[in-house]
């Protein structure tokens, strides 16, 4: 009965004179084109937007709807005017098999034998294909587990607040924020050709988050004496991890004829980036594990 | 039922869509139809979203304005990975559904929290239970209407962080 009732008000609608532009100016997707369609497209236009048979819900409905993919439009070219998603993509590329070996490279790093980032027509290949390659998973779960983890050792010890967790994730992003800026100016300073874009630094300063979640776990778990051994022993594999990885990836997939001064140079960024992580390491956790 | 199938089609709730989609959740073990969420509906979600909170009342937490909050920022959160991990995007009606199906087990927690206090050794047995169970159905569900493949464990983890922080809520 009620496709009846459809079908008859569309027969009726039809047939009376109805008013085209007032359709045709609201509707987003129904114009009619300058000088050429005027019946075919009025009627297909007319079997779309009375469904409901009611005119007025129609314009509103169609309005809204233009103006939501209006709004959507304009946050996509914003967000692209500053982020690239293709390149981000990239370092999400991730699968189980990747996570779990890079997780265990970046506690015991030292047995890997081949640290070179493989490329493919010199395009490098996403961490899927690449243990060697950087990603944003994993620093980006880290942080928010680190987040998650600092609320729960405060709520233990009788001092979490909504305020506190909040100081905690504010506190963490403001380090990345600044080792990031940090890492770009020596690298510019540096002027080193390579490929480390801002996401590739972000990746590295990410990954010592993992070393910040053991070291708290064990410190929860075995005290203060555990604290300082995981410290110690998460330090130093990030570390031997940071320098080995950024000394190949920082040099590029040509890399002959750097002069030596330029080569000494790198190396110095590299190994104060990397001296400068148990520092903020122990920052960030030692009064969590109190 | 003559007159039932008439009102369902006035008011665009498919129920049998909505149960199916409730025993997926259900019964996590058994691979997930990729085409289930082909229309995003959010009936379901707010159905339990509204028992979450009415068992939480009962059991005597007032804590709306978080659970919203958190809802938000996690929907948000997991709408923004997802999108960066698929080939193919997805919309955050999309994700708001699914994350509130599979919310399900979590109102199963929170009704038991009415009858014994969950702080204790079972509390925290039976919370962890759950939240695996939360994010085991709710990868399940993403990786087959998505294709992705060799992620379910990587999608599964920030699900788990998010049904979580759910439980926390739930358990003090």
């Amino acid at each position: 009965m009620r496709k009846e009732n459809c079908e008859g008000s569309k027969h009726r609608t039809r047939a009376a004179p109805d008013p085209p532009p007032l359709f045709d100016d609201t509707s987003g997707g129904y114009s009619i084109q300058p000088g050429g369609y005027p019946a075919p497209g009025a009627d297909v236009a007319f079997n779309v937007n009375h469904l409901l048979g009611d005119p007025v819900a129609n314009v509103a409905m169609a309005y809204g709807s233009s103006i939501a993919s209006h709004g959507k439009d304009i946050v996509h070219k914003e967000l692209h005017r500053f982020v690239s998603v293709n390149k981000l993509k990239y370092f999400f590329a991730v699968d189980t098999a990747y996570v779990a070996k890079k997780l265990g490279l970046l506690v015991f790093p030292y047995t890997h034998q081949n640290w070179e980032v493989q490329y493919s027509r010199d395009v490098p290949l996403p961490p899927r294909q690449d243990l060697n390659a950087p990603d944003l998973y994993i620093p980006t779960m880290a942080f928010i587990t680190y987040v998650l983890l600092a609320g729960m050792a405060l709520g233990i010890q009788k001092r979490f607040s909504p305020e506190v967790l909040g100081l905690c994730a504010s506190t963490a992003l403001v380090w990345v924020v600044l080792e990031v800026l940090a890492l770009l100016l020596g690298v510019y300073l540096a002027t080193v050709r390579s490929d480390l874009s801002t996401f590739h630094l972000l990746a590295y300063s990410g990954y010592k988050y993992v070393g910040m979640i053991l070291s708290v776990l064990t410190g929860l778990l075995f005290g203060s004496d555990g604290y300082y051994v995981a410290l110690a022993w998460t330090s130093s594999a990030l570390m031997y991890f940071i320098v080995r990885s950024l000394r190949t990836a920082a040099l590029g997939p040509d890399s002959m004829g750097a002069p030596a001064p330029r080569q000494r140079l790198q190396l110095y960024l590299t190994l104060g980036a990397a001296a400068f992580q148990p520092l903020i390491i122990y920052w960030l956790t030692f009064h969590l594990v109190r | 039922m003559f007159v039932w199938g008439e009102s369902e089609g006035e008011l665009g709730i498919n129920f049998d869509h909505i149960w199916q989609k409730t025993l997926t959740v259900l019964n996590p073990l058994k691979p997930a139809d990729g085409s289930i969420m082909n229309e995003t509906d959010l009936a379901g979600p707010i159905l339990f979203c509204v028992a979450l909170g009415a068992t939480l009342l009962l059991a005597g937490k007032v804590q709306f304005g978080y659970i919203y909050g958190m809802s938000g920022i996690g929907c948000l959160g997991i709408y923004a990975l997802l999108n960066l991990m698929s080939s193919s995007g997805v919309s955050y009606g999309c994700v708001a559904s699914v994350l509130g199906y599979c919310l399900l087990p979590m109102v199963i927690l929170s009704g038991s929290a009415v009858f014994f206090s969950l702080q204790g050794m079972i509390g925290t047995v039976l919370a962890l239970v759950i939240i695996v169970w939360c994010s085991l159905s709710a990868s399940k569900i993403f990786i087959s209407a998505l294709d992705m493949e060799g992620q379910q464990l990587l999608v599964a983890y920030p699900c788990a962080l998010l049904y979580g922080l759910f439980a926390l809520l739930t358990v003090f």
